[in-house]
């Protein structure tokens, strides 16, 4: 059996008198890929921030077979790489998209190491399997929106984590550029030993690869399985309390509301 | 002319003046480029209040203004840190409460001076003509150790000006740094109270980090075109008040808006954002 490398038990986040999460319990597998799906205001973020370290919380969370506090040390971070929603850069920002992916290993390289020849070589590689690698020069502030999340997106890939938070990382593309992105986290999940976690509201644009699906509504696991469960007429009407019916076409998912 | 140049510069506060003029220039442009980047402006205000606040509280209590501004603003940066960490409360919000009070217990300062107010008042302007040798050598290290800890932790630097989140999500410490910019923020800022003042220090906080933004990608370049463009104003700010006999704070504060507006003008970043997408850089 795989080793449970994200492990929350009874977890409890409030906010003054609103509970965003409520008495969560969650395990999730070394190399398994994961969908947290649910409504806005369902608490996915704040749960993906909980596992990030982002978040303080009630409860026992451990990760890597170790208890851990509501901030991580700086080892379990090092493990931990995260893509958040499209972020809002100044066009005028000095940073280049190749130092943006670089930035992504300096945490690992610690205090007083400079980036060399090879984590460059590193980071050309992964823009390159990101498609991004003619945009290295740009500054990241004049990319699209979808380049930018590819080249956010190669960042936290340059971290070398273990785990890979995704929070409604195609959230604002348009649905060519979220097809790509969709796309590219499927390589990822093929080709690197990765745990995924991917935060979405929208269950038509789902990384085929996800084999597995949280369901939150108001702070609650509503249900937890295979995604086709997850995704039927029974569950995402229950869930929506809104009658919501899926079919498949080629492969393919598609919903029909009403 | 030549002679009378020479005349000038072999005056010692103006000698003094001008060592103070570089110093000033550096240590406040290096930090604004912190302070444009980061987008938090209001933390160069509550700093320089903060300085000046203590400065006046050291006045009324018979210490060194300098000393007690020092130590205000640090107590100021250990409290705005932690503070602005939580993620209940907008940074602005605290930033601008904490920059009201300092103002506030300023002037409560000021008003229960029973002494002549003139050296308070010399505080929200400064004089860099008239420097002690300690103003000096207080700046001088001031402003090693700032551009030390830039030297030293660049590539951290650079990771958290883009992203603090992401930076500490991904193993950069980035609370040690945030916090070891604040006290620095306190130091430079209560350094140069001799200076150009607590209140004038404010706009070398922020414009000549606004004036490399107009003119450099490169994070490296924008260090460097900022401390030019403040050194500048400040050597330029001297040089007409020294001509013109004007308040020295006043006039350096002055040219750096004009050098601002210059490189917003001409600004190549500007027009080719405009050419390519149409947008607008602030």
């Amino acid at each position: 059996m795989s080793e449970k490398i994200i492990e929350l038990k009874d977890v409890v986040v409030k906010k003054g008198k609103d509970v965003l999460l409520d008495g969560i319990n969650l395990s999730v597998l070394r190399n398994e890929f994961v969908g947290i799906i649910g409504p806005n205001g369902a608490g996915k973020t704040t749960l993906l921030k909980v596992i990030a370290g982002f978040e303080r919380f009630m409860g026992t969370i451990n990760l890597f077979g170790r208890k851990e506090g509501w901030r991580r040390s700086r080892k379990t971070r090092l493990r931990i790489g995260y893509v958040p929603q499209q972020m809002q850069i100044d066009k005028a920002f000095p940073i280049l998209a190749l130092e943006t992916v670089m930035t992504g290993v300096i945490g690992r390289l610690g205090l007083f190491r400079s980036p060399g020849r090879e984590e460059k070589k590193k980071a050309i590689n992964l823009m390159e399997m990101m498609h991004v690698d003619h945009l290295a020069d740009r500054p990241l502030g004049q990319l699209s929106g979808g380049e930018r999340q590819k080249v956010i997106l190669a960042r936290a890939i340059m971290q070398q984590p273990d785990i890979l938070l995704m929070d409604e990382p195609t959230a604002n593309l348009d649905i060519v550029v979220q097809k790509e992105f969709l796309n590219l986290i499927n390589d990822i999940q093929r080709h690197k030993a990765l745990t995924l976690c991917f935060v979405t509201h929208d269950f038509t644009m789902l990384p085929d690869t996800m084999q597995r699906a949280v369901l939150l509504n108001k702070g609650k696991i509503a249900f937890d399985g295979d995604i086709d469960t997850a995704l039927s007429k029974e569950t995402l009407s229950g869930l929506f309390g809104y009658p919501i019916e899926t079919f498949k076409r080629d492969g393919r998912r598609f919903i029909s509301y009403g | 002319m030549v002679d009378y140049l020479i005349d000038v510069f072999l005056y010692l506060p103006i000698q003094r003046a001008l060592i103070a003029c570089l110093l000033c220039g550096i240590s406040c442009s290096v930090l604004s480029v912190f302070v444009i980047l980061m987008k938090m402006p209001l933390i160069g205000v509550s700093m320089s209040h903060a300085a000046f606040a203590g400065a006046v509280l050291g006045m009324l209590f018979d210490i060194n203004p300098f000393l007690s501004g020092f130590i205000v603003c640090l107590i100021t940066a250990g409290v705005l840190g932690p503070i602005s960490d939580r993620t209940d409360m907008a940074p602005e919000n605290i930033l601008g409460i904490m920059f009201s009070l300092l103002m506030g217990i300023a002037f409560l300062g000021m008003g229960i001076l029973t002494r002549t107010k003139a050296n308070a008042l010399n505080l929200m302007w400064g004089s860099m003509l008239s420097l002690s040798g300690t103003d000096i050598d207080v700046l001088t290290i001031v402003t090693a150790v700032l551009l030390l800890f830039v030297c030293l932790f660049f590539k951290e630097i650079r990771s958290i000006l883009f992203s603090r989140q992401l930076a500490g999500a991904s193993g950069v410490p980035e609370r040690l740094i945030y916090y070891a910019l604040l006290f620095l923020t306190g130091a430079v800022v209560s350094s140069n109270l001799a200076t150009v003042g607590g209140l004038l220090i404010f706009a070398l906080l922020v414009q000549p980090g606004a004036t490399a933004l107009q003119l450099t990608y490169n994070l490296k370049y924008f260090f460097i075109v900022s401390a030019v463009s403040g050194v500048g104003a400040c050597v330029s700010g001297l040089v007409v008040s020294y001509i013109f006999d004007l308040p020295s704070g006043a006039s350096v504060v002055i040219m750096s808006t004009s050098i601002f507006a210059v490189a917003y003008v001409f600004s190549p970043k500007r027009r080719t954002i405009k050419l390519k997408q149409g947008g607008n850089i602030s």
